[in-house]
């Protein structure tokens, strides 16, 4: 570049301002708050309701909000700072609540409950389908979580009148543990 | 009444009162140690649900580790267990009486915890290292109320819900790229 032309370039206020901005920008220190642009299409991170349950694996975070007048599940992509569409997922019969998401984004695991009934299941993107986990389990089940390669889902069910923890593969197979009193 | 009942018996009595009195002193002191040392019975009992509550389970990304809200001690505070060599890992940096942790989240290898303890009557989120053997808070000097924190598998970002603008809302916490990622090879 010619000394003169570069002269120009750096003498302009509007290049000198985004220098500055550029610099500023580079010196933020970390940890910091990302500032996701709130979004009145609604599809957005956080909007005028609640958001509540958030689980962050690999570029997506999922969660619950009431943004659409009931309470709905949703993923949003950091990258493009937008939500994904999750077809076949959010259903009128079943009130869903606690997911949490594997890394690649593929599966959702998540409590809905069904008149009275409450159950463990799990959102695949890739065939849009949701299935129930551990569906002959009799009991009250909570807090399901998702290991991120997606290869075991861990969650609360009351089995012998109190909250225990379970642990079953992503095909719905129990993962044995030992489980006995400690006196 | 008792004490009149006991004198006018005479000595076969008070002999079997004696027995009763020292197996009740044994039970007690059974009692009392197990009180003393509830991490030392859970680590070789293996079991992983307690007959006191175990809720909000939290797997680490690779399915190994699974953290949890444990009340085995008296106190609620957050346990690890290996779910391949099938017993409790300790976490003793923060393990204290004086402070309720719950809400616990793993990253992918399990290095990094993140949880809300609230021993200075404000939740604070929390971030230990399992390596470096540290804990951080995240959450100093941030404005409004904090919960249900979530970490990322490679640990960069925290999750959490706050209700700084009078809702519940989500924050993204970006840890930075400088911090040593919890990388599946284990780099």
């Amino acid at each position: 570049m010619e000394p003169k032309r570069f002269a120009r370039i750096a003498s302009n206020p509007a290049w000198m301002l985004a220098g500055l901005v550029g610099a500023l920008a580079a010196c933020t220190p970390y940890p910091r708050l990302l500032d996701p642009a709130f979004d009145p299409g609604g599809r957005g991170l956080n909007s005028q309701f609640d958001e509540r349950s958030p689980d962050v694996a690999g570029r997506y975070v999922v969660f619950v909000s009431e943004r659409q007048r009931r309470q709905n599940i949703y993923l949003y992509d950091l990258r493009t700072n937008q939500t994904i569409d999750l077809p076949g997922l959010n259903r009128l019969t079943v009130l869903a609540s606690d997911p949490d998401v594997s890394r690649d984004g593929r599966y959702i695991v998540f409590v809905g409950n069904r008149q009275d009934r409450s159950g463990i299941y799990l959102y695949d993107r890739q065939t849009r389908q949701v299935r129930e986990l551990a569906a002959n389990l009799n009991a009250s089940v909570r807090e399901p979580t998702i290991s991120a390669d997606g290869s075991r889902i861990a969650f609360e069910a009351s089995i012998n009148g109190q909250w225990d923890i379970v642990v079953y593969s992503r095909s719905g197979q129990p993962i044995e543990l030992p489980s006995r009193p400690l006196l | 009444m008792a004490l009149s009942s006991l004198t006018a018996t005479g000595w076969g009595v008070d002999c079997r009162w004696l027995r009763e009195v020292r197996r009740g002193a044994v039970t007690l002191a059974i009692v009392a140690i197990a009180a003393c040392s509830p991490a030392e019975v859970s680590l070789t009992s293996g079991a992983l649900n307690s007959p006191h509550s175990d809720s909000q389970p939290a797997l680490s990304g690779n399915g190994r580790y699974l953290a949890f809200v444990s009340n085995r001690g008296g106190s609620s505070e957050i346990a690890l267990y290996d779910l391949q060599l099938k017993r409790l890992v300790p976490l003793p940096s923060i393990s204290r009486d004086d402070a309720i942790a719950e809400s616990p989240s793993l990253s992918y290898s399990g290095r990094y915890l993140v949880y809300v303890a609230s021993d200075r009557g404000r939740p604070e989120i929390e971030l230990y290292d399992r390596i470096s053997r540290r804990v951080r808070v995240l959450t100093n000097g941030y404005r409004g109320w904090v919960r249900n924190p979530n970490i990322s598998p490679d640990g960069r970002y925290v999750v959490f819900e706050t209700g700084r603008r009078g809702q519940w809302d989500i924050e993204v916490l970006d840890r930075g790229p400088n911090i040593e990622l919890d990388r599946a090879d284990g780099t």
